[in-house]
């Protein structure tokens, strides 16, 4: 399947095309998706852990909107990727590495909103729990971000 | 894409650039001194403002000079050995402009939160400028000294004393090149850790900017300012990488179109982020008021100009012909 999936004829253009709107542009759209969403992750972990406390909590929560859009475009982009390259991929382990943190990445920012913005007030302390959940969605995301260049080497 | 400049006009380049570091140190140092002496806070926030630029306009004097030296490889009455010793003495300033330049513009980032130059960070600033206008100076020295034949093989005794062998020195422009080609781990960790500060860069470009465009509300300018030395580390991260990236392989950046508007716009993006430090009519903005038409074409450009930089970045292989 993962085979009959590259040899598609959208994975043939996407690959063996030589037009910038084909390779380069949907890889360059998922670098930017990738920055945009961690990105906004990252300023959320680091508020989270104390920096910029003045910088209202509430105030921030539009950023997860921007995280949402922008992992629908890596979502997207990533499995346009994904298919052009179905049979390298499919069976590599840092690619499901990969994924597997961008997932702990995501489960981190539905946990950090839900328990940290949700709330009609403004928390007047940052929790311990809170703390550790924005250590762990900076480690996912770093990781995230290591195995997917890993790839590119790698795999 | 049509090129911006071919390898004779980044050589020309550099020699019209390549006055800027020097002059632009010792300028940029009597203002500080000047700042001291007549206890004027202005004439000190001047001065290091000239020093962040100055940083930023030494980037394109270090990498063009790449470029010219590859136009005069193999150069009847040229020595490689010259060319070889002032890259050296040239990479050793480079760093400590930068490093002077990112304490310039921490001082400023102080300067705008507690409202005075603060010692520490200003004598820093003075201790650095002092070794940079030195460094850069016998790196400018070098650099002259390569279009005189009579020196030819090193055998010149100057004003610095007696030159070197290349690469002998602490920091060798080859040696770095060995480090990064000879390890296959260095590469990659680099593109991840580039990745990585790239992220932590965007994120603090996206909050202030978006603050500033009206999209994020509710919190005041003051409070995103916090955030923005996380936007210089991320930076200095991609910096370190960046050049062990252009060492390594200059010769796929120096001919390469997407690089040349990547140092562009990133130059650009510097001074964006010098005015967005020390911009008074942002800093006074409250949480909840809207910012002035100069202020969001301020933060819309900086948007633009960071995207611009990764989309170049990541267009180095496919535009241009990087790995």
């Amino acid at each position: 399947m993962l085979t009959s999936l590259e040899q598609s004829a959208f994975s043939t253009w996407l690959l063996s095309s030589n037009s910038i709107w084909a390779y380069p542009t949907v890889l360059t759209l998922h670098t930017f998706g990738m920055m945009v969403l961690v990105g906004a992750a990252l300023m959320i972990d680091l508020r989270l852990l104390g920096f910029g406390r003045g910088i209202p909590l509430q105030s921030m929560d539009r950023l997860f909107r921007v995280m949402w859009v922008a992992f629908a475009l890596n979502a997207v982009t990533g499995t346009m990727l994904f298919v052009a390259d179905a049979s390298k991929r499919g069976p590599s382990l840092i690619f499901w590495t990969k994924l597997s943190f961008v997932a702990v990445g995501l489960v981190m920012a539905v946990l950090i909103r839900r328990r940290n913005f949700e709330a009609s007030a403004e928390p007047v302390v940052i929790s311990g729990a809170a703390k550790r959940l924005a250590i762990v969605s900076l480690l996912a995301w770093s990781a995230a971000i290591t195995a997917g260049r890993l790839l590119a080497y790698v795999a | 894409m049509p090129e911006l400049a071919n390898q004779a006009d980044l050589a020309h380049l550099h020699l019209l650039l390549n006055h800027f570091p020097t002059i632009g140190t010792i300028l940029g140092l009597g203002l500080l001194l000047l700042g001291f002496i007549r206890r004027n806070d202005h004439l000190t926030k001047v001065s290091l403002e000239v020093m962040f630029l100055i940083a930023l306009a030494t980037m394109p004097v270090y990498v063009s000079g790449q470029a010219a030296a590859e136009a005069l490889k193999g150069q009847a009455g040229v020595s490689a050995d010259a060319i070889a010793l002032h890259n050296d003495a040239a990479l050793g300033s480079f760093i400590m402009m930068e490093i002077t330049g990112f304490f310039a513009w921490l001082t400023l980032w102080r300067i705008r939160r507690v409202g005075r130059p603060t010692a520490g960070l200003t004598y820093t600033v003075l201790v650095f400028a002092v070794l940079t206008a030195a460094a850069v100076a016998r790196a400018a020295n070098m650099g002259g000294d390569i279009r005189h034949p009579e020196i030819e093989g090193g055998q010149y005794s100057g004003l610095f004393g007696a030159a070197a062998a290349p690469g002998s020195g602490f920091l060798s422009a080859a040696g770095i090149k060995d480090f990064v080609l000879q390890h296959p781990f260095v590469w990659p960790t680099c593109e991840t850790l580039h990745f990585l500060g790239m992220s932590l860069m965007f994120g603090v470009l996206m909050i202030v900017n978006l603050r500033l465009l009206g999209w994020l509300r509710g919190m005041s300018f003051a409070s995103v300012h916090r955030l923005l030395p996380f936007g210089l580390i991320g930076f200095g991260i991609n910096f370190i990488t960046g050049m062990f990236f252009f060492i390594a392989a200059s010769e796929q950046y120096t001919q390469n179109v997407a690089f040349h508007w990547k140092v562009v716009l990133l130059i650009l993006a510097g001074v964006n982020y010098l005015v967005l430090t020390v911009y008074d009519e942002a800093w006074a903005l409250p949480a909840s008021a809207d910012a002035p038409l100069p202020g969001k074409l301020l933060g819309g450009s900086a948007l633009v100009l960071a995207v611009g930089v990764m989309y170049f970045g990541r267009m180095l292989p496919f535009i241009g012909n990087a790995f």
